[in-house]
């Protein structure tokens, strides 16, 4: 036999395209050939490829080796391709026999030694190859947990190209992962370390995080520096509902492609909570390159996106966030193709009342007007928009600090959190829509009809708070959610106060 | 009279020599004519005004800039004009020339200046509201500085009192400074008038804004100032009308604000203290018709829990976290209880969850 396939994967954004690698060994002047529309790092795999096999003690004939990786229009990045390449070859040179490895995906990286290294996206490489009907797959020993979380897979773990190539010629059976391990990966970690009852005071930050926690709204802190706009905000996955298996599997299929899964642990069990700094660019939030990568706000997908000292960040940074935030992914178009990545995360964001941060402590404040005004300009009305609660956290005083009062747990906000979830799973049923946050404007008439008292509060506020017809919406749909939070009965006059008091100021109404 | 108009517009060569030069020739077209050499004869004159005459002579843009005070509907009132307020001609440095849009203030009716900080707490701001409309009512017309702040406030006030206001401003009266006051701008050209003693065109720089002050008091019988610093260009307008022997009022606040402690020192050194608009009125001597109804909302309309949220309130904003200590409500209860006190009008949001009593 002088010629055999072997099966990978190449990986486009979060999109996995199976590969056939393909390699022929025939006469003719001896060379060693790669073709395929291979990026740099595939093209120097021949040099890895070939060492490692001669260092494993296999001599390569004196021959003209051509490999070519399949579809010829997907581009191949990575050096995933090293081990499906030596395997092909060895293949093709009757090393072991071509049925053993046909069907079977591989990935692995080699060096030089004939070691087989990890790879990234290991996770969404074998769930395509499930779907597409394989049921084995060569791993890196270092990936094999990774893989495993895809049940009903035979997976084998190596470590040396000796190992593989003695697996595939039968002359040892062991290796392949036991059900074991595959049941181990889903495993709850341990509780995470934060928890609310850390935090002293702040009722009403707290109260509002759990709001829109319960709806899915976005959130904006507004306080002094050292106020714990941050602490508070790292605590809100603790009371986000746990993920189920599913939704897990989602969150560390994007961290996988990035490298980023602990490999011990592959499965992430917690909801994510990424902070970004103000001087993030657009490509590294929304996700960019050449050949897209998904960004921060992918790698929040399912959790939190924290962005501090948000009136910091460029303006044209914080635009781009506009359209996932409605739409809860990213499309992003390069002239290879269109890229889809998710981007399902409440959006927290902090900053200061103005430049100095002490606004309105007349005494302490040194900015003028202008300047407070110039401030709060950063943040354009749109993104604002996008925006359903709004909350100051205050400076919290000594007495706070050292109160010895028992504070609520993440575990018992969390459960609230839960039954109001679920009232609205039930209600939106059929529907494209999961919380109030996602409700527009003709779901709202359907589901947040107000009674004739609750009508004449908000035709009142509608007026004396000069309220635009965006802030009008956006405080019936946090009402929907606190009457959620309360049994989800229909919205009464106390929920759409309490949901008055945590709208977005319109920012001309700002610094006065 | 664009002669006179090339005088007044003149850059570098004070009022006092500018008005010097007009009494020795007469007219100013007779001024720009002088030969270089008389000039320099004239004692009061420095080398430094000689060459400010000399640069401003080569100016060929002056007679088009004339032509646009016409169209611009901004009227040229020098000092040796009949029309020239006589409020103005006694203080010391008199400005040479004044440029207005609308009117003048009227010479023998009461005018009152209310000044204070750019940067005011809501509790000076609702003062300044209410002194600006309780002295319009009572036919007393209102000078200020049409800036951010109590200026801004007083002058809206009378506005809504439906009296008079002159604002005073540092830069050519075609410009809006600040910008955001266009509205009250242009309300003040109808009710009133704005008045500079800046030629049209001039941007607001800093130097001129004490310059004004004096022409602030210049105007004013009364200064009520609302909230200053220590060392604040309020102040600056006091001291300026204690000089020209004008009566200063101060408005008393909390010992432990900044913003208050300007007033506090004039009070001490002997200013009018300012209790209540009646009061004032009844000091001056004017008042006329009812008194102003001081609403007492207190009373009946309000529940009772609001009434214990409401009674938290004093000068200054407070915060949510203030409030859930000092009244014991869970925080969701006191969001709505706070809600309700602001749809009756009873507080404002001044700023993020920060509330504050109106009056």
């Amino acid at each position: 036999m002088s010629f055999s396939t072997v099966l990978s994967a190449a990986i486009q954004g979060l999109h996995v395209e199976m590969v056939h690698v393909e390699a022929d060994v025939s006469n003719g002047l001896p060379m060693f050939h790669m073709v395929g529309y291979l990026s740099s790092e595939v093209r120097e795999a021949s040099e890895r490829v070939r060492t490692a096999i001669r260092n494993s003690g296999i001599q390569l004939p004196v021959k003209k080796i051509i490999v070519n990786l399949a579809p010829a229009t997907v581009r191949k990045k990575g050096a995933s391709f090293d081990l499906p390449i030596a395997l092909a070859i060895l293949a093709s040179m009757g090393f072991f026999p071509e049925e053993q490895i046909r069907d079977t995906l591989v990935v692995g990286e080699l060096g030089l030694d004939g070691s087989i290294k990890e790879v990234a996206g290991v996770l969404p490489v074998v769930m395509q190859a499930k779907e597409e009907g394989y049921r084995k797959c060569i791993l890196p020993s270092r990936n094999v947990r990774e893989g495993a979380l895809v049940e009903g897979m035979e997976i084998l773990g190596a470590s040396h190209l000796m190992e593989a190539c003695r697996y595939l010629s039968g002359e040892c059976k062991s290796g392949t992962v036991s059900e074991g391990m595959q049941k181990e990966g889903w495993q709850k970690s341990g509780e995470a370390a934060e928890d609310y009852s850390d935090i002293q005071g702040q009722e009403a930050v707290k109260r509002a995080a759990e709001v829109a926690v319960a709806g899915g709204h976005n959130l904006l802190l507004i306080g002094p520096p050292g106020s714990g706009k941050s602490m508070i905000a790292k605590r809100v996955p603790t009371i986000l509902p746990p993920p189920v298996r599913e939704e897990s599997i989602e969150i560390t299929k994007i961290y996988s492609v990035l490298g980023m899964v602990d490999k011990e642990h592959p499965l992430i069990t917690g909801r994510p909570f990424r902070s970004v700094h103000h001087t993030v660019t657009k490509a590294a939030l929304i996700g960019g390159g050449a050949f897209p990568a998904p960004g921060e706000i992918s790698l929040a997908h399912g959790g939190v996106l924290f962005l501090d000292e948000l009136a910091e960040f460029q303006k044209p940074v914080l635009e781009v966030l506009r359209q996932p935030l409605e739409e809860r992914q990213i499309r992003i178009t390069r002239s290879q193709g269109n890229f889809v990545f998710p981007a399902d995360f409440i959006l927290i964001c902090a900053m200061n009342p103005c430049p100095c941060g002490n606004y309105p402590d007349f005494n302490k404040c040194t900015c003028t007007p202008f300047q407070i005004q110039q401030y709060l300009g950063k943040i354009s009305q749109p993104f604002l928009d996008r925006i359903d609660i709004c909350v100051e956290t205050p400076k919290i005083r000594y007495e706070t600090l050292t109160g010895e009062r028992r504070q609520e747990s993440s575990a018992k906000i969390r459960d609230r959190v839960c039954k109001a979830r679920d009232i609205q799973k039930e209600r939106y049923k059929g529907r494209n829509i999961r919380t109030n946050s996602m409700l527009g404007v003709n779901e709202l008439r359907e589901f947040c009809s107000l009674g004739s008292g609750e009508e004449r509060l908000m035709r009142q506020a509608f007026t004396s708070l000069e309220l635009t017809a965006r802030t009008y919406h956006k405080i019936i749909k946090t009402a929907r959610t606190i009457a959620d939070l309360d049994g989800g009965g229909r919205i009464r006059e106390h929920h759409l106060k309490e949901a008055i008091a945590y709208r977005t100021m319109d920012k001309k109404y700002w610094g006065r | 009279m664009v002669y006179e108009y090339w005088l007044a517009a003149m850059q570098g060569v004070s009022a006092k020599k500018k008005r010097l030069l007009r009494e020795e020739y007469g007219e100013g077209r007779a001024v720009y004519y002088i030969e270089e050499i008389q000039l320099r004869f004239l004692d009061f004159l420095e080398d430094r005004d000689v060459e400010a005459i000399l640069h401003a002579r080569k100016d060929k843009d002056i007679e088009k800039d004339w032509q646009r005070l016409a169209e611009k509907n901004i009227r040229f009132i020098p000092y040796f004009s009949k029309q020239y307020p006589n409020r103005l001609r006694q203080i010391d440095d008199a400005p040479y020339a004044l440029y207005v849009k609308g009117r003048l203030p009227e010479e023998d009716r009461l005018s009152a200046a209310i000044v204070g900080a750019r940067k005011c707490t809501p509790y000076g701001e609702e003062t300044a509201l209410e002194y600006g409309e309780c002295l319009a009512q009572n036919g007393i017309q209102v000078i200020s500085g049409m800036a951010r702040g109590i200026d801004g406030a007083g002058q809206r006030g009378a506005l809504n009192g439906g009296g008079t206001t002159y604002g005073i401003l540092g830069n050519g009266v075609d410009i809006c400074y600040p910008r955001e006051h266009i509205g009250l701008y242009m309300d003040i050209q109808v009710c009133g008038g704005l008045i500079s003693e800046q030629p049209p065109g001039r941007p607001p720089l800093p130097v001129y804004f004490p310059l004004r002050n004096r022409i602030i008091s210049g105007f004013s019988d009364v200064i009520l100032v609302m909230e200053a610093r220590e060392r604040s260009g309020s102040l600056i307008t006091a001291d300026l009308a204690l000089e020209q022997g004008k009566d200063v009022y101060a408005l008393p606040g909390p010992v432990t604000s900044r913003l208050s402690q300007g007033c506090h020192r004039l009070i001490r050194q002997g200013a009018g203290i300012l209790i209540s608009p009646e009061d004032l009125l009844a000091e001056l001597k004017v008042l006329r018709g009812p008194a102003v109804q001081k609403s007492d909302k207190n009373k009946k309309t309000l529940e009772n829990h609001e009434n214990v949220v409401y009674s938290c309130f004093g000068f200054f904003p407070k915060g949510i976290s203030q409030l859930l200590e000092e009244t014991g409500f869970c925080a969701s209860e006191l969001l709505q209880i706070l809600t309700s006190l602001e749809l009756k009008g009873y507080i404002r949001e001044v700023s993020k969850n920060y509330y504050s009593k109106t009056r």
